[in-house]
């Protein structure tokens, strides 16, 4: 994609966007709601056109060459777009006459996705009746069924149950390994599970475009450390712990048992020698553990407004 | 073939809900008691007051079966699929445009019954205006669905489709009547737009290609016209 600019009327979805997915790769777009990511994938797809810049896909432009995108693409939208009258296998069949497989292959590879998606029980089952994740699966067996050069999937974990989540990001990891895939979502820690690279979409432009343990280091600022210590009576305890570590101190939580908090230095190497000091001074740690920067904070310093005033 | 592909789905919908069943079911029923009660009260073996009023039925009945036809595609979001799949807004409108002109075919075959009915017990009862009384309802039966099809393409709402179609084939049916009220070029222009006054003309049993062409320039621009706005979508 090359400086898309998408208008709905006045309405600016995408401010020219660029964006390179690798063959092989799983991109993750991320963004809050209504940042462009639907409007992004449309355009990928054919289903929309974007009002300037060009995209292509398996080196065909969407424009000029749209059948062939469409040949090489399979596409779950946000809605699976699902015929609630029809079986799962009647409903296959059909994607399968449109998406031009002759009808050897066709059963071949019904069989062979619905293996993948554990569909097999259902197939004579009418669609109407299957429960959401099940209804996600059929959509996603639609996208994957004419084994594509490149998946474009809207959200695909939204309304399924935590285990189900578990299994359908375990099969697009693994589903990687033959298709390029590009998957949106609002969900942060999905993008650190399973992309490789993460574009961070907000208002129609891109934030951030980088792999997700580049990202995670761009966030992480200065070291921090949690750490719990044994009670110890007499005195306050941000005090005590200023005079003896001299480091700045947050999130500071003080339980009958235990007292909770943050600690921050300029340089990791700095940790050693505070946390002899302490030792020595006869603190009892219950745990230490260093915080990475999650995704969460990368996405929120990217995303307020603040933030972007900063960096401009 | 992608427009078989299409058409077979369609065709599977209409089944699976009661729709066609209950379009059939009424149709059939009207058009039974018609031919009863015409027959009796004319005791003349002529088919002709029935496949009218037929025509006028399934004026009625056409937008019920056509409104579902892009409008559901278009609530339930699978429009997506089929625009993003390998298939041209062509193969879309001409496969469902098939898969309910077969229906259609199904629903008025149902009804040769009564012809033969009429010429087993009458010796002179003639087939000709028969032949080409089916021969005008097909076609009429063609551009009625092609004007469903296209109102369907226009809206998400079934209700919708289904007025639109119905206000259209009304004004169609009923544009003839300018003919007698003004006595000009105006109203000679409209009386030609007529499907009604043409429909009547194969009753009469006379098949003019004029009328046969105007039937399929009728039908084939609605369904052009069902493409190009299937087309804007995208545009838009």
């Amino acid at each position: 994609m090359t400086n898309v600019t998408k208008f709905y009327d006045n309405f600016r979805a995408l401010n020219s966007v660029s964006l390179h997915v690798e063959k092989g790769e799983i991109l993750g777009l991320l963004g809050p709601n209504g940042a462009g990511k639907t409007t992004a994938m449309r355009i990928l797809t054919c289903f929309i056109p974007a009002t300037s810049g060009s995209a292509t896909v398996a080196g065909y432009d969407v424009f000029e060459d749209s059948l062939e995108v469409r040949r090489r693409l399979g596409y779950l939208p946000e809605t699976p777009p699902l015929y609630h009258e029809m079986t799962v296998a009647s409903y296959l069949n059909f994607i399968g006459e449109i998406r031009e497989l002759p009808a050897k292959l066709r059963r071949e590879r019904v069989n062979y996705v619905c293996e993948r998606l554990g569909l097999k029980e259902n197939l004579p089952r009418v669609i109407g009746t299957l429960s959401k994740g099940y209804r996600q699966r059929v959509g996603l067996a639609q996208a994957m069924l004419h084994n594509p050069d490149v998946l474009i999937l809207d959200e695909p974990t939204v309304g399924l149950d935590p285990n189900q989540i578990i299994e359908i990001r375990s099969l697009i990891k693994d589903l990687s390994k033959d298709h390029t895939i590009v998957l949106s979502t609002h969900i942060l820690p999905e993008v650190s599970m399973t992309c490789s690279r993460v574009v961070i979409i907000n208002e129609g432009e891109i934030v951030a475009v980088d792999s997700v343990a580049n990202l995670e280091k761009a966030g992480a600022g200065k070291p921090v450390w949690k750490i719990t210590l044994a009670a110890r009576s007499g005195g306050n305890w941000r005090q005590i712990i200023d005079k003896i570590a001299g480091a700045e101190i947050a999130d500071l939580k003080e339980l009958p048992e235990t007292a909770e908090f943050k600690l921050k230095l300029e340089k990791p190497e700095d940790f050693d020698g505070l946390f002899r000091k302490m030792a020595a001074d006869g603190f009892v740690f219950r745990e230490i553990s260093p915080v990475k920067a999650t995704l969460e904070d990368i996405f929120l310093k990217l995303t307020s407004g603040e933030e972007r005033k900063e960096a401009a | 073939m992608k427009i078989f592909a299409i058409m077979k789905k369609e065709l599977q919908a209409f089944f699976y809900s009661p729709v066609a069943y209950i379009v059939f079911a009424s149709f059939l029923m009207i058009v039974g008691y018609l031919f009863w009660v015409i027959l009796i009260s004319s005791s003349m073996a002529s088919l002709e007051p029935m496949l009218y009023n037929a025509a006028f039925i399934l004026m009625l009945a056409s937008p019920v079966l056509t409104m579902r036809l892009v409008s559901e595609e278009k609530k339930s979001h699978t429009i997506e699929l089929l625009l993003t799949s390998p298939v041209s807004p062509f193969e879309i409108i001409f496969g469902k445009f098939l898969a309910c002109f077969v229906l259609y075919l199904v629903l008025i075959a149902l009804t040769l019954q009564y012809p033969l009915i009429l010429s087993s017990y009458s010796t002179e009862f003639d087939m000709g205006p028969v032949y080409s009384g089916y021969i005008g309802l097909v076609l009429l039966g063609a551009a009625f669905i092609s004007l469903g099809l296209f109102a369907s393409t226009l809206t998400e709402n079934q209700i919708i489709a289904a007025m639109i179609s119905f206000g259209g084939l009304m004004l169609f049916w009923i544009f003839g009547w300018a003919k007698n009220i003004f006595d000009n070029a105006f109203g000679q222009i409209l009386g030609n737009l007529s499907i009604f006054d043409r429909y009547a003309e194969f009753l009469r049993g006379i098949v003019d290609s004029g009328n046969v062409i105007f039937f399929l320039i009728f039908t084939l621009t609605w369904l052009f016209l069902a493409i190009r706005v299937l087309e804007s979508d995208r545009w838009r």
